[in-house]
């Protein structure tokens, strides 16, 4: 009775089923799978989170990727001089599921089997991280346009390249920001920081970012309170009462969306106030204003791209975007993807060749003076990270968000302090 | 730390010890009964979530409403999966590799379901009493976790009466220390065991509306609830109702005083080292424990 059902079938039978099943629930959303083999035509591999945790992020780079690749073949397709013809971009893509280990055996299954001349992929640091051990292994230039942590760029690898600035310059400009509401007399000259971050290289890196400023310019700001808290916490009651007993003027967390929202509700409700408050690169998010409404009111955010960045590309990319998905770029995530593909397009082009060491080589070289990003020039370092400089957006009243910081990008004047209720 | 701080983390830590009893209280009705540990549990707390979202938010019901309306409808969804596939699992006294397969194989199947249906957008309910609090002296009480905390103890409370003053109660209690005596004297195991499993998924459906009033969620939303519903029923004695009130009590004080001497990124490191003590020294949970001192005494 033990090993039989009343229906008669074995313990044995209703293990494969439910392996099965779980097969099924696993394979289902994993992507397209090998392609045909290539002709005339150009394949280019795309691993991207569309399910998971990271998932939001992972449509909207794959949407800006998407779109960037529609426009090139639109126009005929890249010019590969070695072909002596212009040849369309053909997208392979895969959902890692924001899984670590899955990311990395897609990177290498495309890098090996799909005969791409380059991969795209890797939004958040972690997934990065995990894919960048594949493109020097098998020689395969690879672009992340999500992963902006550092010292993934710092290993010497020759093939790793990356569309977002590093961490250390989002919380490098925060500071800095903060600093020039010190010289407007917005804030007052010495006010104590306190810094809760993610348990993770990017809040780290945010961190650092922020204690190297202040150390480069002593009689600013000061950091009272530093620590790291885990990702999608239950309760952050703890952690805020460390911070209120820090006697800090300025709350900076550098958090995902998810302990954004847990962090700030708990925040509110728990009666704290400090002059200023960000969430990292969390802020102007739509979903977070749905989920907090007036609470998220000038909570500044350090971006790494704006919709209202005053650029005649932008405002045509913003439109485009728009017509192609539906809906809004409401953040910054297909603004570095749709650049890393039109950085990688130019990059074959010069190149002239389908060779992918020569891609890489011309990648080292490759300018793009019509940038959407900051500065509006994408071009890669000699780690071959992107250093670009971030906006400053801070939230305002009735769901609007100002470009505060740098000066000749703002549309807004900040405010400091915020009000208090 | 002085008084008023201590006693507003000690507030903390009692009104998260309800939210994580009333996560916790469908996994324990299951096991007990079934001797299946439900994998699935994540998904139901998932799909409670955006159930509640939806009342809200198409029929602009009051979030509380939609958490009561949750019950019965994952009751019905609990009586119709155990139709349809759990009760084909075979029978045993000890979690089997088929029931947890099975169950780890639909928790994936609903996360999909819900990507599906709901996209991967962050959801999450704003009402007047997201943010209000009460307040009595200095000592802040958060307005949505005391109503959660009320709603874990009359879960448990209510089901505490079933359990000692129901025909179904009996049963149960008898199917969880001794199945083969419950059938001797006549219970109904199918039966019992199908509303057993309702009344779990039930539990997880009204538990995942509680949870969608504090935090955002996708459809990924759950599992580290559902890692800490596993330390609680550990902790409390896997077949204790009781034991999870406490289990739930002992897990969010750790959680939440540790904090002050350790950095709180490793909260989940202090979960988990629970589970692992809990394991050592009392197998049995508190509940044992306390069983033992009785039987001494």
């Amino acid at each position: 009775m033990a090993n039989t059902s009343v229906y008669g079938l074995r313990k044995e039978k209703w293990s494969l089923l439910s392996l099965v099943l779980i097969g099924a629930a696993v394979l289902v959303p994993t992507g397209r799978g090998k392609a045909a083999p290539s002709g005339d035509e150009i394949r280019i591999g795309v691993v991207l989170p569309i399910t998971g945790s990271e998932a939001k992020a992972g449509q909207y780079q794959r949407e800006g990727i998407e779109l960037a690749i529609k426009q090139i073949n639109d126009s005929g397709g890249i010019l590969v001089k070695e072909k002596g013809k212009k040849l369309p971009v053909k997208e392979i893509f895969y959902d890692d599921g924001s899984d670590q280990a899955k990311s990395a055996g897609l990177v290498e299954r495309t890098m090996t089997t799909d005969d791409v001349v380059a991969v795209l992929g890797g939004y958040s640091t972690a997934l990065g991280e995990a894919e960048s051990v594949m493109p020097d292994r098998y020689q395969t230039p690879w672009i992340s346009p999500g992963a902006g942590a550092a010292h993934i760029y710092s290993r010497g690898y020759q093939y790793v390249f990356g569309t977002l600035s590093p961490i250390d310059s989002l919380g490098y400009t925060t500071a800095e920001f903060l600093g020039t509401l010190v010289d407007q007399g917005k804030l007052k000259k010495n006010l104590g920081i306190a810094l809760a971050l993610e348990n993770t290289d990017h809040g780290i890196e945010y961190g650092a970012g922020v204690e190297r400023w202040t150390k480069d310019h002593p009689g600013y700001l000061h950091v009272v309170f530093s620590e790291k808290f885990e990702l999608h916490g239950t309760d952050y009651s703890g952690l805020l009462l460390k911070v209120k007993n820090s006697k800090a003027d300025i709350f900076l967390a550098d958090a995902h969306l998810p302990d954004y929202i847990t962090m700030e509700r708990q925040y509110i409700q728990s009666g704290m106030y400090h002059q200023m408050i960000s969430y990292g690169a969390r802020g102007p998010d739509a979903d977070a204003r749905k989920a907090l409404g007036d609470a998220t009111n000038y909570i500044f955010a350090g971006l790494w791209w704006s919709k209202k960045l005053p650029y005649p590309q932008v405002k045509k990319f913003v439109a485009e975007y728009q017509a192609f998905t539906g809906h809004e770029p409401d953040s910054y995530y297909p603004a570095p993807a749709y650049d890393a593909m039109r950085a990688l397009a130019a990059a074959i082009e010069k190149a002239g060749k389908l060779d992918k060491t020569a891609i890489r080589d011309a990648l080292r070289n490759v300018e793009l003076k019509d940038s959407l990003l900051p500065g509006q020039v994408l071009r890669f370092g000699k780690n071959g990270q992107l250093n670009v400089p971030f906006v400053i957006v801070q939230n305002k009243p009735d769901d609007k968000a100002d470009i505060v910081y740098p000066k000749d990008a703002a549309n807004g004047e900040a405010v400091a302090p915020r009000p208090q209720k | 730390m002085n008084t008023v701080d201590f006693l507003n983390l000690l507030v903390s830590a009692l009104l998260l010890a309800g939210v994580y009893a009333a996560m916790s209280v469908g996994m324990t009705v299951i096991y007990g009964v079934m001797k299946i540990v439900n994998l699935a549990h994540a998904g139901f707390l998932m799909l409670g979530a955006y159930f509640v979202f939806e009342v809200n938010e198409r029929l602009h019901l009051d979030p509380l409403l939609g958490v009561l309306l949750a019950f019965p409808v994952f009751y019905f969804i609990g009586i119709t999966l155990h139709w349809l596939m759990v009760r084909r699992i075979p029978r045993s006294d000890q979690p089997t590799l088929s029931s947890l397969l099975l169950l780890f194989g639909l928790w994936l199947v609903l996360q999909n379901l819900g990507y599906m249906i709901w996209g991967n957008s962050d959801r999450a309910i704003l009402t007047p009493r997201t943010f209000s609090t009460m307040q009595i002296g200095p000592i802040i009480f958060p307005t949505v976790r005391l109503v959660v905390f009320g709603a874990a103890v009359f879960s448990l409370a209510a089901l505490e009466f079933v359990l000692h003053k129901t025909w179904f109660g009996r049963a149960v209690r008898v199917l969880m220390q001794n199945p083969d005596a419950g059938r001797i004297v006549g219970v109904n195991v199918d039966r019992t065991a199908r509303i057993a499993f309702g009344v779990g998924i039930a539990f997880a459906g009204t538990a995942g509306g509680m949870l969608a009033m504090m935090y955002s969620f996708t459809p990924d939303f759950g599992g580290s609830f559902m890692l800490r519903a596993f330390v609680i029923i550990v902790l409390g004695g896997l077949e204790s109702f009781s034991g999870v009130a406490i289990g739930a009590v002992i897990l969010a004080l750790v959680e939440t005083f540790s904090i002050l001497v350790i950095p709180s990124g490793y909260q989940p490191a202090v979960a988990f080292s629970l589970l692992v003590v809990a394991l050592v020294v009392l197998p049995n949970g508190v509940a044992g424990l306390w069983n033992k001192r009785q039987r001494w005494a």
